[in-house]
């Protein structure tokens, strides 16, 4: 049922011969791709009974789509089309019929991709994780268990207990080829163990996580011990009451607060939507200068990593924020092309087809970050960082962040529900009680009030996200944070 | 296959038609048939569940190719079953809750249901599809110069999944959808953007974008209407928030999302049994089997809910995705928390009736337990009457994004619009303003109930790993309440 990327490549630039020798036909562009997204899902309840491990499931896409520049008396018609499961000469055929059929004038189509540059990435994918067996998968998240248990029973706690989560792993494999001149192709594999656990009758629940490019360097266990450890060591919060606090968000709210507000408002298409707090910002200071923002796919063993977009575009560097300054805004070739200035251009490094984590052939090429970078001007430890609140919030998790009035309002709320702590003295006092406050904040107030940047990041990821963030922690001052859920206590 | 247990095998067709545009300018459009197949299998000495999916190719639709990669399908999810009930047992000793997995009974069932429309989804030329999405995103942006951006897409089309177990049912469903979304953005010179996203769809054929639809408006009627609320937005003043609850009316558009997220989410079985915990989150009704709100008062005794897939909406269907026959399930009676919506392994848990709210968002994802057509019950008041009530407060009028607690105890919910209530007429009208409650209290503060009743589209309820995305119906009637206000603080 696999496909390599010989067959992928003999396939694409089979579709391009093919194409070129179709009437009317300016330009086209083939894509293909294979990929398998493998999900064990982590299940266990002490006090119901339960599987421990759910159920392990994958699913499976291939196929073939097209993009194709048709001459027109109008000027230029684009056209998609593609076919499932098929990328042979028929699978060819069938979706340049849709393509054809499918031509529209779309006045800010302008071109096609060129080519950019060459890929800095090279055979970065996991040659044991693209053959993985269905007992190893099975093992693996027995492993992610394995570690939450064994941490709680040495701290001697057996029931109440929850372990959830996942591991998940991505195989994938996709060619692209052009009339301009693209010819190129990408693997890569990525493994994420994502545990959440709960001393329930505690009312304490702990993250750990755990992320590799390769089986070898891939701990599940620790995800699992991670989130026992955290869970137990937050046993005995405190609620707080409703106020303005300096707060410092943990890793997980960093990514959480860039995934869901801050790099959807740094993307082209919330331009074209005029949904953005950034429209028509470029070049101005809209954030603290301690702040620094980009994205790279291309950072070696980074799960985020890719060696080209699904544009056949090397990935690299796009400066988002520098220093607090607005420097760029994440482009697909579209949108790029659309947007184009005397004043500004954008290289389209982040044009990807991806669904729930895989390059698809069913998707256009959108925009989707790859790793996200968060930085600070001068990077001090997570300890100082207390020191720099010195009264104040610890939040290590957070949950349901949304713009909660429209992104280009930069409004959002979300509830603290894990690893959290209150701040005195530059040190922790005590754990915070999960799941009694909820955030009520803007971004662009968020990021014009840092005033400092940890130098210790890991790469973060969040449930129904595409992107990774090698988060830091950071200090936030005067954070509206609100008292809730009174009736549970 | 040795121990094997038991196995289901869905099998899906997608036949869909879509295009969309903005601002009058073409952006795509496609015609397209997605066939698919998933394949749960229970299988081991302890018992466990393995799993496997995949898309087909045109070509493999013929019968002999299909038969292989069927089997090949099925030998791996009884692979991962097997090795998953192995480990199971390995792991017993270290982990005494670790069950076998017992499906609660329900009689096989064999049947046919066909989609219902007045206008075939497949008699409709795609290119016509995209001339409306043209003409309406071009007639929405040329409303006023502040609409910045005019955004609408459409889709219909027919989806049908056969679904056969090893108990011996066979039932072969079908559905037609039809949907259009918009969204729109206006925004005065300087101003702050205003943002409209909404839908208007149904399970029915092309005929509920000429107006058989919940608004009872066709497509560019209701577009133009979303326009000009937008642009109205644009000069109304920001609502101040509260630090103490307030009167609040709640329109039935405003509710299909608050019953959504404080009353669908946390009586969904398998949320409530711990299995989203570290996802979409738990349920603050069941705490353990022994310590949970079941039989207890959670809401005013004036409210009632449930969920019935036998009505016309989003979450309409006659079996789920298990083959159980789908049924009414009253979630809240009198205020009384009463049922769970369940799929078969959770019934066996619980050792509840299963009731058949089992689905996937397609063959290729594994069924989850989901919200069918989520209501609050109309009770008897008239919305004017409601409003006319309330001497000093506001009235919430349709829903725009949630937040919501980790196991449902709290919400913040944004409004398209909020008016001030004075001395029960209808004043002023404000912009990015919401409410905000614990979800218990907002439900005991309920005082008054309308008799208007209305089911909307919610298509964009997102749950499971990885996530699904799933249609239900969500609604209710007008209510009354006590929330604290969110928008500008001062």
């Amino acid at each position: 049922m696999m496909i390599d990327t010989g067959t992928l490549r003999t396939s694409v630039r089979n579709g391009i011969e093919f194409i070129k020798k179709q009437k009317d036909v300016i330009d086209a562009e083939v894509f293909a791709s294979w990929n398998e997204h493998i999900t064990v899902r982590v299940n266990y309840t002490s006090d119901i009974p339960c599987n421990g491990i759910h159920e392990p499931k994958s699913t499976q896409g291939c196929g073939i789509a097209l993009r194709v520049v048709f001459e027109s008396g109008k000027g230029i018609k684009v056209g998609l089309g593609n076919s499932a499961n098929d990328i042979t000469q028929r699978g060819i055929i069938d979706a340049f019929s849709k393509a054809k059929r499918n031509k529209i004038y779309d006045p800010d189509f302008l071109s096609l991709p060129v080519p950019i540059g060459e890929p800095v990435l090279k055979n970065y994918h996991d040659p044991e994780a693209m053959e993985i067996d269905d007992e190893t998968i099975v093992r693996l998240g027995w492993q992610g268990l394995k570690g939450a248990l064994e941490e709680y029973h040495q701290n001697r706690f057996s029931t109440s207990i929850i372990a959830g989560g996942d591991i998940t792993i991505i195989r994938e494999r996709m060619a692209i080829a052009s009339t301009k001149g693209i010819d190129n192709f990408d693997e890569s594999t990525i493994l994420t163990a994502n545990i959440t656990s709960m001393v329930e009758r505690e009312n304490v629940k702990g993250s750990g996580w755990n992320t590799s490019t390769h089986i070898s360097r891939f701990r599940p266990e620790d995800a699992g011990r991670e989130s026992a450890e955290s869970a137990i060591k937050t046993i005995g919060g405190e609620r707080i009451s409703s106020g303005t606090y300096d707060v410092v968000f943990g890793r997980q709210p960093v990514a959480d607060l860039c995934a869901n507000i801050l790099i959807p408002a740094l993307s082209l298409s919330a331009v074209n939507a005029s949904d953005t707090p950034f429209l028509g910002k470029l070049g101005q200071k809209v954030a603290s200068e301690a702040l620094t923002v980009y994205d790279d796919g291309a950072i070696k063993g980074a799960i985020g990593s890719k060696k080209i977009s699904c544009e056949g575009i090397p990935t690299g560097k796009t400066s988002l924020i520098h220093q607090g300054f607005l420097t760029g805004f994440l482009a697909n070739h579209y949108l790029a092309k659309k947007f184009d200035s005397r004043i500004a251009s954008f290289i389209p490094r982040n044009g990807f087809r991806f669904e729930k984590g895989k390059r698809s052939y069913t998707q256009q090429p959108g925009i989707f970050p790859t790793n996200i970078v968060i930085e600070g001007k001068e990077e001090i430890s997570s300890r100082s960082l207390l020191s720099e609140i010195n009264h104040g919030i610890y939040i290590g998790r957070i949950w349901y962040t949304y713009p909660i009035n429209g992104l280009a309002a930069g409004d959002f709320t979300s509830t603290i529900i894990a690893d959290s702590y209150v701040v005195k003295g530059g040190g922790i006092a005590h754990p915070l009680r999960p799941n009694t406050v909820r955030i009520n904040s803007n971004i662009m107030d968020i990021i014009k009030n840092i005033i400092a940047i940890s130098n210790d990041k890991r790469q973060t990821i969040l449930w129904g996200n595409e992107e990774v963030v090698l988060a830091p922690e950071i200090a936030v001052q005067g954070v509206q944070l609100d008292s809730i859920s009174g009736f549970i206590a | 296959m040795k121990n094997c247990r038991y196995a289901d095998v869905r099998l899906g067709i997608h036949e869909v038609k879509y295009a969309h545009a903005e601002n009058g300018k073409a952006k795509g459009m496609d015609e397209d048939t997605a066939l698919s197949f998933g394949i749960r299998m229970l299988a081991g000495e302890m018992c466990a569940w393995g799993f496997y999916s995949q898309s087909i190719g045109g070509s493999e639709a013929r019968p002999k190719s299909f038969g292989e990669i069927l089997t090949l399908g099925v030998q791996k999810a009884y692979a991962r079953a097997i090795a998953n009930a192995h480990k199971k047992a390995e792991f017993k000793p270290f982990a005494p809750s670790l069950t076998e997995v017992t499906l609660a009974r329900v009689d096989p069932c064999r049947d046919i249901i066909n989609s219902v429309f007045d206008e075939d989804p497949r008699a409709v030329p795609v290119k016509d599809i995209l001339a409306l999405c043209i003409k309406i995103s071009g007639s929405m942006h040329s409303i006023g110069k502040d609409v910045r951006y005019a955004f609408l897409q459409v889709q219909t089309g027919i989806h049908r999944e056969v679904f056969c177990s090893s108990e011996g049912a066979c039932i072969d469903q079908a559905h037609a959808l039809t949907q259009g979304t918009l969204t729109v953005v206006a925004q005065k010179a300087g101003g702050v953007p205003e943002v409209c996203h909404d839908y208007l769809g149904d399970l029915r054929g092309w005929e509920v974008l000429q107006g058989k639809n919940i608004y009872r408006q066709p497509l560019a009627e209701f577009a133009g209407m979303r326009t000009h609320e937008t642009l109205e937005l644009t000069g109304a003043e920001f609502l101040p928030a509260t630090n103490e609850p307030v009167v609040v009316v709640t329109n039935p558009h405003f509710n299909a999302l608050l019953v959504h997220e404080i009353i669908g989410h946390p009586t969904e079985a398998d949320r409530a049994l711990k299995l989203e915990t570290a996802y979409a989150g738990r349920s603050w009704l069941l705490r353990d089997l022994q310590n949970n709100e079941l039989g207890k008062q959670i809401a005013s005794p004036l409210l009632n809910a449930y969920s019935d897939p036998s009505m016309n909406g989003y979450g309409h269907y006659k079996y789920d995705a298990e083959g159980t026959p789908a049924k009414r399930v009253n979630l809240i009676e009198n205020g009384i928390c009463k049922e769970f919506m369940n799929g078969r392994e959770q019934a066996a848990i619980l050792q509840h009736p299963p009731n058949g709210s089992m689905r996937a968002t397609d063959p290729h994802s594994v069924p989850l337990v989901r919200m069918t057509n989520t209501v609050f019950a109309k009770g008897d008041k008239s919305p004017a009457e409601i409003i006319a009530e309330v001497k000093d407060g506001y009235f919430i009028v349709n829903h725009r994004i949630p937040s919501i607690s980790e196991s449902r105890e709290n919400f913040r919910i944004s409004a398209q619009k909020v008016y001030k209530v004075e001395s029960g007429k209808i004043t002023k009208l404000y912009r990015q303003g919401g409410i905000t409650a614990d979800s218990k209290d907002f439900l005991m503060n309920i005082d008054a109930v309308g008799n208007d009743f209305s089911v909307f589209p919610i298509p964009n309820c997102g749950k499971g790993q990885p996530m699904q995305i799933m249609r239900v119906g969500n609604g209710g009637p007008t209510l009354r309440s006590r929330a604290k206000l969110t928008g500008l603080r001062t």
